[in-house]
This record gives C-alpha cells, structure tokens and sequence, in this order.
C-alpha cells in the first residue's frame, strides 16, 4: 500500500497541528495526548510504524522528521501538564517574579585571575609551580645572576634594603625579581627543570599610574640537554596564543638582561585604530636563553645543559587583558572595582 | 641616547628612512623610543627665477620683484636684500607659509611668520624671497640666498637641496642602550650596526694621527700615578685658538641631539665624544702649574669646584687629574674651574683618556653627578681610541677655531688591553638557537661589525675589536650573530620534548588555590594590600594575641624607604585590610566581605629559613564589616558579625581537611580585639577569630565594627598536605535516630563546653550534634536561658531504642550535673 505513505509536505501539515493546538484544560491535554500518541491510534504512532515501508532512500530523513514531529508533541504535553500542576503548596497564586535569593557575591582579586591564567598556559606545557622568599640576599638575587659588581644592569634595580650592602656581594633585601627562585631551585636539583615561579616583588621606585613599589611576576625557567632558543619562541608563542589569541602578533627584539645571554624583549601588536598605524607594539615579557655563567654558579654543566629563562609582570598582563590603566587601583580594593571581575 | 639621523649619515651610505633606521636597530638590539622629525621642514618653499628687479617708488632700500613661479603670470614680491638680481634661482616662501624667523631682539630665540598677502609700502607683495637664516639653513642673513645650479621655477625647494647634495629632514631617534653595548654610545657605533643591517661599509673620517710625542713632549709631561684607574692618557696642544661660537653646523649637530652649544673649543670635544664615544676634556693649558698633568687619588676628603660652578666634597680616594701644584678635574666626570677654557683661553690641552670603569661609576655615585663623559667611561671606551680621538679633535680646532697644532702627541700607558681572540662553534651555534646560521652570514655579520673572522674546520676564530670589551665568551658572539641575523629567521620547531622526569609543584599551592576558589564562593572578595607600612602601625599590630599568643619578633624595617608611610614589612594583614573595609564603608557599601593571602614578616630564627634571621609566613586574612545579609523580601537585613567569620573558619579548615577546628575564647580585654577566639587545628593553635575593639574601629572609622580572622596559612597547608588524600568509609545503610533535648540554665553559662560535654559522653552512636536554639524568657527566670540541641545518631545497624535511650539519659544526667541545667519538657 505504498500510496498510503504520508509524503513529507502532509507531515508539514501535521506539525502545524501538533504546535497550535490548544492545551489549557486537562481535557483538551488529555484528548491531545490520544490524538496524537495514543498507542493504537495516535496520527504519529501511526507514523512511527510506517517507517520500515519507506523506500530506502527516503526513510533517514522521514524517520527523522516523524521523531521530531513526536518530540514535540511529548514536550508541548509535559508543558502543558506542569502548568496544570501546582509545584507550591496547593492552589495559592505564586508571583514568579519575585527576585530570587541570590548568594552574596564573592570574587577573586584580577590579579589572581590573570595568575591562574598564566599558570594554566605553562602547565599544560608541562611546567610546574615554584616559590620562594621575598626577602633575599645578594647572592641570589644578583651575584649567582650574572649581575657583576659595579655593573650599570645594578642600576636596572632599584631596591628596598634591609641590611645595607657593607661590601661586594652583601645586603639583605626584598627581592628585585623572582630570578633567586631559580638559583635556589638549581642549587638543590639537577636538570631536567621546567618551572614557573610566580611571585611578589619590590621596586624602589615612586607610586604613579604606571608603577607601584611592589608587583607580581611570573617567571619561567626550563634547563635541560638540547633546550635551545627555538623552543622557547615556540613555548612564549603558544602562550601568547592563548592568552591573546590565535591572530597575535608577535615579535622578539633583542635585548639585554644578565642572566640570559642571547636575550630578547617580546612585544606583541596591540591594536588601537586611534594611533596612526592602527596599533602600536607592546612590551609583554623579557626572555633569553640562561647565561653559561649562571649555570655554572650553581653547578650545572652549562656544556652539557642549556635552558631558557622568561619573565612578565603579572599587572601588566592583567592591565592589558582587563583594560586596566593605572595600576594603583588593584591595590585600593574598591568593591566597585573588584565585582568586575567576578 | 640621541642620534641625529643626519650626521649618522656622514658614515653610512643608506637610502633608508629614519623609520626604518629604527625598526632595522630595535630589532637588531639597539631599541628606538622615539623618533622625531626636527629642523626646517620647508613646506610651502619652492624655487623661483628673478625676471625683473624695480625700485620701490617710496622705499629706497626695497625693491620690487617679478618672480617666476611657474605659474603663468609671474608674482610680485617686495624685497630688501641688496643682493637681489634679475636671473637669479631664489628660495621663495609661498603665500601662506609659516616661517620661524631669527628674533633680532632676543638673539638664539625664534618667533613665528605666516605670510599673507600684504601691501608692503604701498606695493603688493606676494610671498617671501629668504636669505637662509629665514628658512633656518644657517644664521647667514647678509643677503637672499642664491641657488647655483639648475632649476625649474616653482619646483620645491627640498628638491633643489636634494640635487645639491644638501639633505633635508633630519630626525632625532632616541636609543636605549643596554649595558652590554659600550660600543653604541655614538653615532659611529651606532653606524656601524646599521652598516651591518644594511650591508655596506661604514665610512670613518680620515685623521692623520701623530706618529710620536714630537714636540709636544717638550712642552707637557704626564705621570700617571694611579696606572689601576687610569691606564692610558693622551695629550695633545693647540696654540693660538681663538674662542668664538661654534659655526652654525656644529651647533646644530649638538642641538639637535639635546646639548647647548658653548663654545668653539668645548663644542669640538663634545662633538668628538658624540662622533666616537671618547670622552675629551679641555684645559686653558696656561693655567695648568708647570705644565704638568698627574693623575693621582685624593689621600683626604676635601671640597673641589667642577666647572659648573658648584663645590663638591670629594671622598678619600677619588681619581683626579692635577697639574704641578692642584687637582684641575675630576678624572673622567667633569673639569674643574681652575683650568677651565674661557674667553681668553689661548692655548688649550686636549685630554683623551681611558678610566677603569668601576672608578668612575663609583665616584659618579657617590657624587651624584653623572655626565656624558661618565657615562661612557662606565660602560668602558675603546682602550685604542683616544690617539685618534684626540688628533681628530685637534684637527677640528685647527680648522675651526684657527689654532696651530703642536707636532705630535704625549701618551702615557701604563697599562694595555690585551687583544682577546675566541673560538666560535658552528655546532654551539646550533645548539643555543635551535638553527644552524649559514657560515658565510657568520662569516659577513661579525667581518661588518669590526670582528676579525678566521674559518676553522668546526667552526671560526674569531678576534674581538678593542671597542667591545663586553665580548668575552663564545656565547656572546652568538648573540652577535643571532641579534644581526634577527630573531625572525629562528623558526619555531613543531614541537618540543617535555622532561619525563619533573618536580611536582607543592601540595601547599593546591590547597591555597582551593581555599581562595571557596572563600570566592562563598561571598568573599580577594584583596592585595601593599606588604609595606608605617613602622607604628606594625609596631602596634605585631601585638602576640594577635597571633593566638606567640611571640612575634621584632618588624623588618627596610632602610631605604619611599617614605615613612611605607618603610616596615607587616608583621599582620590586619591594618591592611582595615585600611580597605574602611575605604568601602566610607564609599557607599552596606556592607563588605574580603579576604586576602598574603606574606607576614618579622624577625626570627627558623630553621632552614632562606636568608638568616627572617621569618615569612602566609596569612591567610578573612574578614567582614557592615551588612551581611542584604534585606529581602523574606528576610530582614543582618550585620555580619564574629560568627560569620568563626562559621567560614571552620567551614574552610574542614573542607580543607584541616579540621576538626577548635575555638578557645580569650575574655582579656584588649587594645585591639574585643573577647575572640583562638582556632586550634590539632594540637597547634593556628589563629584568631575577632571582633575588632571599639577603639580601633573608631580609629579605622568603621562605624558598625569589623570582625575577622587571621590565620597562619602556612600551617594549615602543611596539614591539609599530611592529611592527603581522603580514605572512603562506608557509608550506613541504616536509619538515623534524630532527638532534641533543650535544657534550662544560668544565662551566663557558655555553650561550647556543653558541646564537648555532649560529645563526650553520648558514646560511640552519637554522629553529629548542633545547637538549634537559645533564647531567653521571663518565664524561665531572670538570669535563665534556654539552649535546644539537636543530636543524631547512627549505627551499622539498625538502632534499638533501648541505646538511644541510654546514651541520652547520659547526656541529660552530664548536662544537668556539670552545668546546673534542668530539662525543659
């Protein structure tokens, strides 16, 4: 009886139906279920038996659109019957508007966020997590550096002293950079090592827009045989991808830094159709590949083993992903400011 | 350090354009901040041809001049230059030109023209025929400037310029130069690099250096006593100079890279110093006594004026130059007054030198006085420059200051640089870059930038020039190579080899993380405050109840602070969180919830500890002030108050598997806490959970108080890392037994010990118990409350009444015993 196979322009006809039928009282949804559903005579059960006389060619595409059809008429019935179903107390008027109970609102501090942020990056490259002190001692945070006595790279370094340096090589401090973390970590392991060292440093310099006595950086150090400066433009892109997307632009210029030697500055493009050339770079982390003689400072053969090194403010970054222009109000708190960035 | 693009191209032949100067040094290392166009741009000036020179019918010293313009008619112009002729090729400014003309009454300053249409006398006059002071090309305004050559009438006057060999257009590009470029400190270092980025040569002016000390040597003798700081001087003489201004090209060059131009004499040296990178120090030779230089350290303290005019205190041991009888200068920092070269100056000597560079940056800071030539001393010059550098000087004052040079040249040098040969491996090469570089680009880049290069079977020998003492290390040629190459032709590799063999990061860190993503979510918002403070904030709040009791050590104190306001390490979150509850409470919220993780310092010996003598630990900082539960339509508002904070205490610790968490009250009234609790984890106490006292929030102007609690967050993650990972038991199949037991008791009686009076004794079945209820009737006596108690109970299996029964009747039987309580019915 191939002529009695509802072509599709009738099931068309049907879903018109099974939409726009009128289901306020529990008659109405009671005949509707039977209409439809009903197991010996519902128009989609009916439906439903005939797929397996379908052409073959046909019959994907109108069993698809007879399940739709009974998808709907399921839903629009369980609809239907919630709304017939007081779910509070009995027959009182419930007014659905009324705001909802809301817990209070908690967040984290958007420097945290762009921490996390960094440490998701470079963990799932395999990096691990380290930290260390913020008060320090010359050795680790400038001599085993590569920092040379009397070098202008000391003048870089503007620094809070907790005991005064009374000859090379002495001063304790708060530490300038996270860099010690890596001398520590070197002298109590041997390579391979892949870390990054998030932390609080200090900078003696006066509070503005754009600098504050104490910030966050996030540094990266890998040391292992065959590391090399390619990998570590690859690593620094990859993050650059993913924090900044996968249309980033980025260059390495080089640069000079004590510790790494070849060294480089990464900017990225930071668009901005305001400024002329519809953008302008951005300096978003210094990186190089670790200094032979800081290796050796710490015992590591630095003909056997070679490593990279990089290192970013993690204001900065945060700065940069939140629009955030002066870095003094991270540090005021204003519950205005923080439910921002909730 | 500034750089005219100009003069940068007396010595490299580039057609790029300043930008691209810039861009090419940036990305090989040299990083351009800026860059600025300066001097006459000569916009609206185009050339024109004199047809037809009249005298101004009511001005006898103006003429009235028909111009060609190439335009079809030709302009009229009035003029009042006397040299001004039919046929000849002249600078005109256009109608509409701004020109920045000399101000005859205030000389060396500018002030600004716009041409119009005018009537000068009676006669029109289009436009302006310029000597060339008026389109700033020199301070020459004895008459029109007249263009040699050929020309078309109303081409652009820049054209011309460029046909002439005259450039246009110079810019200023600011370099930011490392330390590890001393070499870079001048416009010929700096073009040597863009020679090398560029591949052509660099051009170095020719000088004629003296080949030996001549007749010099009879007239000046040098002795250098103190060989460690200076190791080499040179001295050349000038006689008959005669001190005028600089001609207008000189003081322009030094203009524009931001010096003021003195005189003649001084303005050579610094040019040189600018040209070169060799420092150059000029004395009115006839004021040195005896005609001698010495170059010794001072023995005392004493005063010396510079030749700025200021006296300074120099220390015991400052390098100073002296003649036979004082000290004349400050070696290698500034001159002194005594020997300066002035207006009457007739002779001069010409000091090049070479300082050790640590010296020099020592006495710079010490003095507080750093100076062009400081600067470049620290960084270290050429050992093998300053013959070449004093000649050429010489050569200049001759030239341009009408001296006569006396034949030959002192040079003392006691002390030589040996030249340094290294080994380069093309192998290392590859290893460090991850690329390998083509031997002949080794071979080109380090030949362009003064490197002498010998191929070896693996690699190269290469021998490092006398103007990069900062390359010492094979590694430091492969920054050359890399950074002349560029980063760019580094590729990146597909993908990388991750260590198997790693550390794990410390368990502390997760539990730190989780803690902040809880409080987070439970309504808290982070805080970061400064670790810096004002010494008596952290004098008052190293108080030990702050810390459950413990000593706290003296506060770390930095010795050099930004101001009082910030020079101690805070021995406590507290007054930094204040600080923000107060600062959200006096703008606008009801109410706010913080916390913060954050280091706490003081003095102390730990074992272990990373720098002797100093204890940090992580705090852990949570607290509450104003509305803690907004009003709704369901419920009124509520302060926060102690409890919020002992509840999220708890709470956290024991989802932290830090718990169970103990609270033992302190009554003693405190400067700074009302009544509070101390937090017991375990055995150790590990906190204080506070409200915080009247008088500190008056002083914090916290109008509904504050409560809070600081933890030792360090201890907590220790044991939360001990505890591990949680171990299953299984859970009851079984009924749980619910029974209230409410009690009637002095109000004065404190719940907690009834708590642990209930735990203790309900044995073995008792799973959990809570206070549901406490209040207070006139029905059950003054002085009397009521306290209700929720207790389950559990087993598994299924409990018999009997044993619920029991273990109740001991709680009811402890409770009314120890606390004077009677059951409620």
């Amino acid at each position: 009886m191939p002529d009695a196979i509802a072509p599709l322009d009738q099931l068309e006809v049907l879903a018109r139906s099974v939409e726009h039928d009128v289901l306020t009282s529990p008659a109405e949804v009671e005949a509707y279920r039977l209409r439809y559903l009903s197991r010996k005579q519902g128009l989609i059960t009916d439906l439903l038996k005939q797929i397996p006389r379908v052409e073959p060619d046909r019959r994907r595409e109108f069993g698809a659109a007879v399940n739709r059809l009974k998808e709907r008429a399921e839903a629009r019935l369980a609809e239907a019957e919630a709304l017939q179903t007081p779910t509070l107390g009995t027959a009182v008027e419930i007014d659905l508007t009324l705001p909802g109970r809301r817990p209070a609102p908690g967040s984290l501090h958007p420097i945290t966020q762009a921490r996390r942020e960094i440490e998701r990056v470079f963990t799932s490259f395999g990096f691990t997590i380290a930290e260390g002190s913020e008060i320090e001692d010359d050795w680790h945070n400038f001599t085993a550096l590569n920092f040379k006595p009397d070098h202008p790279a000391r003048d870089m370094q503007d620094t809070f002293f907790i005991e005064a340096p009374t000859g090379p090589g002495t001063g304790v401090f708060l530490r300038t950079h996270t860099s010690p973390v890596q001398i520590r970590l070197m002298e109590n392991r041997q390579p391979p090592i892949r870390v990054i060292i998030p932390g609080r440093v200090y900078r003696n310099e006066a509070i503005s827009y754009k600098s504050f006595c104490l910030f966050h950086q996030m540094e990266g150090l890998v040391v292992a045989e065959g590391v090399n400066m390619a990998e570590l433009k690859q690593v620094l892109h990859a993050f650059a991808v993913e924090l900044f997307g996968a249309d980033v632009r980025m260059r390495f210029r080089p640069s000079f830094f004590p510790f790494t030697e070849p060294s480089a500055e990464v900017d990225i493009w930071w668009k901005d159709d305001r400024l002329p050339d519809g953008g302008r770079w951005l300096e978003i982390l210094g990186c190089g590949m670790v200094d032979p003689a800081v290796l050796e400072n710490v015992g590591v053969d630095s003909e056997r083993y070679t490593g990279y090194a990089f290192g970013m403010g993690i204001e900065r970054i945060a700065m940069l992903r939140f629009g955030i222009t002066d870095i003094r109000v991270l540090y005021e708190n204003d519950a205005r400011f923080l439910e921002q960035f909730a | 350090m500034k750089i005219s693009t100009q003069w940068l191209r007396e010595y490299v032949a580039t057609t790029w354009s300043a930008e691209t100067i810039a861009e090419r040094l940036t990305m090989a290392g040299l990083e351009v901040e800026s860059v600025e166009p300066i001097g006459p741009s000569f916009q609206g000036i185009v050339v024109g041809r004199v047809l037809d020179v009249k005298r101004h019918p009511s001005a006898d010293r103006l003429t009235v001049c028909s111009v060609d313009l190439g335009a079809d008619e030709p302009n009229q112009i009035v003029c009042g230059a006397p040299n001004v002729a039919p046929g000849q090729l002249v600078p005109v400014a256009t109608v509409g030109t701004t020109l920045s003309l000399p101000d005859k009454a205030n000389p060396g300053s500018f002030k600004e023209l716009t041409l119009t249409r005018a009537k000068i006398r009676g006669e029109e006059s289009n436009g302006m025929i310029c000597a060339e002071d008026e389109i700033g090309l020199s301070d020459d305004h004895s008459g029109i400037m007249v263009l040699g050559g050929e020309a078309t009438p109303g081409e652009p006057f820049t054209g011309w310029m460029a046909r002439s060999g005259r450039p246009t257009g110079d810019s200023v590009i600011d370099v930011s130069i490392t330390p590890n470029r001393p070499d870079a400190v001048c416009h010929i270092g700096i073009a040597r690099d863009v020679a090398a980025l560029a591949g052509t040569s660099l051009r170095h002016p020719e000088v004629t250096v003296p080949p030996g000390p001549g007749e010099t040597a009879g007239h000046v003798s040098v002795s250098i006593e103190a060989p460690d700081g200076c190791h080499r001087y040179v001295g050349m003489l000038i006689r008959g100079v005669q001190i005028d201004e600089s001609p207008a090209w000189l003081k322009a060059r030094l203009e524009a890279i931001g010096l003021r131009p003195r005189n003649n004499v001084v303005d050579i040296t610094n040019y040189v110093m600018f040209e070169c990178g060799q420092p150059l120090h000029a004395f009115d030779f006839e004021l040195l006594a005896g005609s001698r230089i010495v170059v010794r350290r001072t023995k005392t303290e004493g005063p010396f004026t510079t030749l700025d005019g200021r006296e300074r205190r120099l220390p015991a041991g400052t390098l100073m130059i002296a003649d036979g009888e004082r000290d004349v200068a400050i070696a290698g920092i500034m001159g002194g007054e005594n020997s300066e070269v002035s207006e009457a100056t007739n002779e001069v000597l010409i000091e090049s030198a070479w300082f050790e560079p640590s010296g020099i940056r020592r006495t710079a800071k010490a003095l507080a006085l750093q100076t062009d030539a400081s600067y470049r001393f620290e960084r270290g010059v050429d050992p093998e420059l300053q013959a070449w550098a004093a000649a050429r000087a010489a050569h200049l004052m001759v030239e341009l200051a009408g001296g006569t040079l006396v034949d030959g040249l002192v040079d003392e040098r006691p002390i030589r640089t040996e030249p340094v040969s290294l080994g380069l491996r093309a192998a290392r090469i590859e290893a460090v870059l991850g690329a390998p570089a083509p031997a002949a680009d080794v071979d080109r880049l380090l030949r362009a930038i003064g490197f002498g290069v010998v191929a070896m079977p693996d690699g190269w020998t290469v021998s490092v020039p006398s103007f990069r003492p900062d390359v010492s290390r094979e590694i430091d040629l492969i920054e050359e190579v890399a950074r002349l190459r560029g980063f760019d032709a580094i590729p990146e590799p597909e993908a990388t080899r991750i260590p198997t063999e790693n550390y794990q990061t410390p368990g502390e860190r997760h539990v730190a993380e989780r803690a902040a993503e809880w409080l987070a979510g439970s309504g808290f918002r982070e805080i970061y405050t400064n670790s810096l403070m004002r010494r008596d904030v952290a004098e008052e709040f190293r108080d030990p109840v702050l810390r459950a009791g413990f000593a706290v050590g003296d506060v770390v104190e930095t010795v050099n602070p930004i101001s009082q306001e910030m020079s101690v390490l805070r021995p406590s979150l507290l007054p930094g969180a204040l600080q923000v509850l107060s600062h959200n409470m006096n703008h606008g919220q009801p109410g706010i919830r913080v916390f913060e993780f954050g280091t706490a310092f003081d003095r102390g010996h730990v074992p272990g500890a990373p720098v002797a003598g100093y204890r940090e630990r992580t705090h852990l900082l949570v607290a509450i002030s104003g509305v803690a539960d907004r009003a709704h339509w369901d419920h009124k508002a509520r302060n926060g108050d102690l409890f919020d904070i002992k509840g999220t205490v708890e709470a956290l610790l024991e989802r932290l598997s830090a718990g169970p968490v103990r609270f033992e009250p302190v009554a003693t009234p405190h400067a700074l806490l009302a009544p509070h609790l101390r937090v017991r984890v375990g055995s150790d106490l590990v906190g204080v959970v506070a409200p915080i006292s009247h008088a500190l929030a008056g002083r914090y102007d916290l109008k509904t108080g504050a409560s809070y609690a600081e933890i030792d967050f360090t201890a907590i993650a220790a044991m939360a890392v001990q505890r591990g990972v949680p171990r299953y038991r299984d859970i009851s199949r079984f009924p749980i037994v619910d029974r209230d037991l409410a009690f009637v008791l002095d109000a004065g009686q404190a719940v907690g010990p009834i708590l642990e009076a209930i735990r203790e004794v309900s044995g073995p079945l008792l799973r959990e118990v809570d206070l549901f209820d406490v209040f207070r009737d006139e029905r059950l006596g003054a002085d009397r409350k009521s306290v209700g108690f929720s207790l389950r109970f559990g087993a598994d299996r299924t409990l018999r009444d009997e044993e619920v029964d029991q273990a109740v009747g001991r709680v009811v039987a402890a409770v009314e015993q120890r606390f004077s309580a009677g059951l409620r019915s």
